[in-house]
């Protein structure tokens, strides 16, 4: 009886034996047959040597030359007071992941891998203005149900094509495009693309919504690794800047806003371009500029 | 003792048959930059000019050269020489500004190993060689040398084709001074630009390119001059609308 289960025990290890060894050398091959992935570790410094007034100081009121946008958008924007900021409710708000990487602050990415197999688990992106803290799945996981929380970052999942990491994002909150009141919706959603070459990221977005724009904003701008990059916490606390009646919210209602076309005038503009729209963006509206 | 080892056996010929490379066939001869290609460029792109927009699309004024940080003194009193009346010369349309113009590109190859660059605006062509020989005078697009950047292969033994995907890197050298903007802002003839391109389809089927610039210049500037630059894709090639500068 004894010999009997040591027999079959002496069978189930040697069975066991295999089951480790096919499972050690699939592992072995799948590991080979996987795609090389990018490695995007490391502190990142925005580089500014593009659009820097829009991106640092701040863009002008009445400034949408270049972009997509619906009327829709051009008619919140222009009902836009800066002075909405000041409101503590808005004072500590990040930017959107549609926006942050445009925005100031130094990047840091860093992966999460599981611990026992180090597959690639999440992509985490940290830019300091704002602690704008994103999560990029890389696990295969699909996107929640559209009633999901929307938050500032999003939902966003990723992979690799080749050298270059893709992200999906959904689940954002209602953003901005640009900082002078031109809104995004929150049913836009982002692709992103980080392209790697040598110590400069390039960093392509193509935000899509359906209320806001008429076609995909398509943007690009770069980072520069940080041989000595540091991470800076940014705490932020509300305070009253303006003593204001409850409830209050500063706005322009529609035609009384007068800082419109103050952005073509200085700069000799035509208002027509100023106010955006796809065709802006393209080199025959220069010939409307003549 | 069968039982014991086969397993670890087993292991040691499947780990070796995994990591074996295919089977060896006669040496190939070796394939063009054309056939070797890691991206397909080729097309006509059309410049979206999406930022910048006031440093691009019009010529800026005078002594504004916001946003070209790295530029040093010597290259700010260069640009505070230019005079609105020099607006239209071909110096804005060198190899180190060319691709911040608002232009459409026409790209194809000449022959397996040279890429041609082709712009609307200010009728310029760019020739990329993948097996550069003579380097020629300095010129206005000066002498690049490309070179595919292809995926990175996966670790271990190749297997197989080489994962499909990548970049192109253009080297650009021995190039007359020129202007990185429409008023004036220099760059100089000890200039090397490097430049990656790269390309992808959006969600709704686009086609674009993105064509990331690294601009060197010891004389003007204090670091690298890094900006980025995207093309959509066109199929309809009708709006290709050749304008002419003014010759230096």
């Amino acid at each position: 009886m004894c010999r009997v289960r040591a027999r079959k025990a002496g069978e189930v290890v040697g069975q066991l034996r295999w089951v480790t060894a096919a499972t050690l050398v699939f592992g072995l091959c799948a590991s080979l047959g996987a795609n090389a992935q990018l490695n995007l570790v490391g502190y990142w410094d925005p580089i500014f040597h593009e659009d820097v007034e829009e991106r640092i100081p701040g863009p002008s009121i009445g400034d949408y030359l270049g972009l997509p946008i619906s009327d829709a958008a051009r008619w919140r924007a222009e009902s836009w007071d800066a002075s909405l900021l000041s409101l503590p409710e808005h004072q500590c708000k990040p930017h959107p992941s549609t926006y942050g990487f445009r925005g100031v602050g130094t990047l840091r990415m860093w992966e999460e891998r599981d611990r026992v197999s180090q597959e690639l688990v999440k992509i985490h992106t940290h830019i300091q203005w704002q602690a704008q803290h994103r999560e990029i799945w890389m696990d295969g996981r699909a996107h929640p149900p559209e009633y999901a929380q929307h938050t500032w970052q999003g939902f966003s999942t990723g992979h690799f094509e080749g050298d270059v990491l893709v992200v999906y994002t959904t689940h954002l909150k209602a953003g901005w495009m640009r900082r002078n009141g031109l809104p995004l919706s929150d049913r836009a959603t982002m692709t992103d693309r980080f392209y790697r070459h040598g110590d400069v990221l390039t960093h392509v977005s193509i935000v899509e919504d359906p209320v806001y724009l008429t076609e995909p904003l398509v943007k690009t701008n770069g980072f520069l690794l940080s041989q000595n990059g540091t991470m800076t916490p940014y705490p932020c606390e509300t305070v009253i800047e303006i003593v204001r009646p409850p409830g209050y919210v500063p706005h322009y209602l529609p035609g009384k806003n007068p800082f419109l076309t103050e952005f073509a005038t200085q700069h000799h503009l035509p208002v027509e371009a100023t106010r955006g729209g796809a065709e802006t963006a393209l080199p025959e509206f220069m010939e409307k500029l003549k | 003792m069968f039982r014991c080892c086969a397993p670890g056996f087993a292991l040691f010929v499947a780990a070796a048959v995994c990591a074996q490379p295919p089977a060896r066939a006669r040496p190939e001869p070796p394939k063009s930059a054309r056939e070797s290609a890691a991206i397909d460029l080729t097309g006509q792109w059309v410049s979206i000019v999406n930022e910048d927009w006031r440093w691009r699309m019009v010529t800026p004024p005078k002594g504004d050269y916001t946003s070209v940080q790295p530029l040093n003194a010597a290259g700010r009193a260069v640009a505070d020489k230019w005079e609105p009346s020099e607006d239209g010369s071909c110096r804005a349309y060198g190899a180190a500004g060319l691709m911040r113009m608002p232009t459409r590109l026409r790209i194809d190859w000449e022959g397996d190993n040279v890429l041609i660059v082709r712009t609307d605006a200010g009728e310029q062509v760019r020739h990329l060689q993948f097996n550069p020989k003579i380097e020629g005078e300095p010129s206005l697009q000066g002498h690049s040398v490309a070179s595919w950047q292809h995926t990175v292969p996966p670790p271990g033994p190749p297997r197989g084709a080489p994962p499909p995907g990548g970049s192109l890197k253009v080297v650009t050298n021995r190039l007359v001074a020129g202007w990185l903007r429409k008023n004036g802002v220099p760059y100089s003839a000890d200039t090397t630009l490097t430049e990656y391109y790269d390309r992808f389809a959006a969600p709704n089927g686009d086609e674009w390119l993105v064509v990331t610039t690294i601009v060197e210049d010891p004389q003007y500037l204090t670091g690298r001059f890094i900006t980025s630059s995207h093309f959509r894709r066109e199929k309809d090639r009708s709006k290709w609308n050749p304008k002419p500068c003014r010759p230096l």
